[in-house]
């Protein structure tokens, strides 16, 4: 198995995986969608909420607030699962303070009128200097004059398959690299590599398919087969390769998707390991 | 109130709301303030263009 990285940014990867099945690709996939730890918001406990929206929902909203979750962050936390605590303690859980007035806040500069003020995320304070909101600038709630909110939030560490707050991809997904083969004898029109919704097609001065430009942009194709059905004489043809795949995650900004490729593969291993641990055990007590 | 994140793909685009507002009342299109703030999907980018805010 080779692994090619095309593209890796803050939040963004992109890599193209050699000899490798499906299966273990999609238990990747999987597994960084659904069972790589992070955190997010669990509990409040409000003490005064005088603004227009319910407990409920600001509960919800703040549940969806993306805090950062690398491991530097996570290492001080344990799962609320192996700990000793009922609901939540301090070492299971990080706790954010939320205490603004109307007149704590600055006045709305988009606005005419200066009647409801946002509170943002950058208002959450966090006991845990490393544990913050990703984003400063998400509005969680507004507030009117002589109006006023205090609460106390509870993040905890959990898996996305409990809740999608606790997802720590947006974009987890593969697809099977495609192969663009032309029949040379037949000319290809005009029509088929307007079909192409990912410009994938050129064609060079002598009406031949640029091969510079496939080359370059062949990872954009989605297999869609727009051309091969805009193509009247068969002169283009679109599969894919068995065991070469391109997957692409994209993460919340909790954590950078290297760490979700990494941290899926870990999950992985442990789980295998344990299957081989019982087995031994299993053999050794019959 | 903006949803914190997108519906369909749970991008947080609310985010880039503030941002947006702005710019778009500084009369910029759309779709320039999206490729710059790289929102690439049209379900995050359905999110900012048929958002109306009723709470005032």
């Amino acid at each position: 198995m080779e692994i090619e990285v095309k593209e890796n940014s803050e939040n963004e990867m992109v890599f193209v995986l050699n000899n490798v099945d499906l299966a273990f690709a999609n238990a990747i996939r999987r597994i960084g969608m659904m069972e790589v730890p992070k955190i997010a918001i669990e509990y409040i406990n409000v003490i005064k909420n005088d603004s227009r929206m319910f407990n409920e929902v600001l509960a919800h909203r703040l549940g969806l607030v993306p805090i950062t979750s690398d491991s530097e962050a996570i290492e001080s936390l344990i799962p609320h699962e192996e700990c000793d605590c009922e609901d939540y303690c301090s070492k299971c859980s990080v706790s954010f303070t939320l205490n603004k007035t109307w007149d704590d806040l600055p006045k709305d500069e988009s606005k005419d009128k200066d009647i409801q003020r946002i509170v943002y995320s950058k208002d959450l304070h966090s006991t845990d200097s490393k544990i913050k909101p990703v984003f400063d600038t998400i509005p969680l709630v507004k507030l009117k004059e002589d109006q006023e909110i205090e609460l106390e939030a509870i993040a905890m560490i959990g898996k996305g398959k409990y809740h999608a707050k606790w997802m720590p991809t947006t974009v987890c997904s593969y697809k099977q690299y495609p192969i663009i083969t032309f029949d040379g004898e037949k000319e290809l029109s005009n029509d088929v590599i307007d079909a192409c919704p990912n410009n994938v097609l050129k064609l060079t001065k002598n009406k031949k398919p640029s091969a510079q430009h496939l080359k370059k942009n062949i990872e954009n194709c989605t297999l869609c087969k727009s051309c091969v059905r805009a193509s009247e004489n068969d002169a283009i043809d679109v599969s894919y390769e068995d065991n070469k795949i391109i997957f692409k995650i994209e993460t919340d900004g909790s954590m950078n998707p290297k760490e979700v490729l990494l941290r899926a593969c870990d999950v992985l291993y442990d789980k295998a390991d344990k299957i081989s641990e019982q087995t031994e055990e299993e053999i050794k007590s019959s | 109130m903006i949803p914190i994140r997108c519906m369909s793909c749970g991008k947080p685009i609310s985010a880039y709301f503030k941002e947006y507002q702005q710019r778009i009342a500084d009369g910029e299109a759309s779709k320039a303030i999206f490729e710059d703030m790289k929102i690439k999907r049209y379900c995050c980018r359905r999110m900012f263009i048929s958002h109306v805010e009723t709470w005032e």
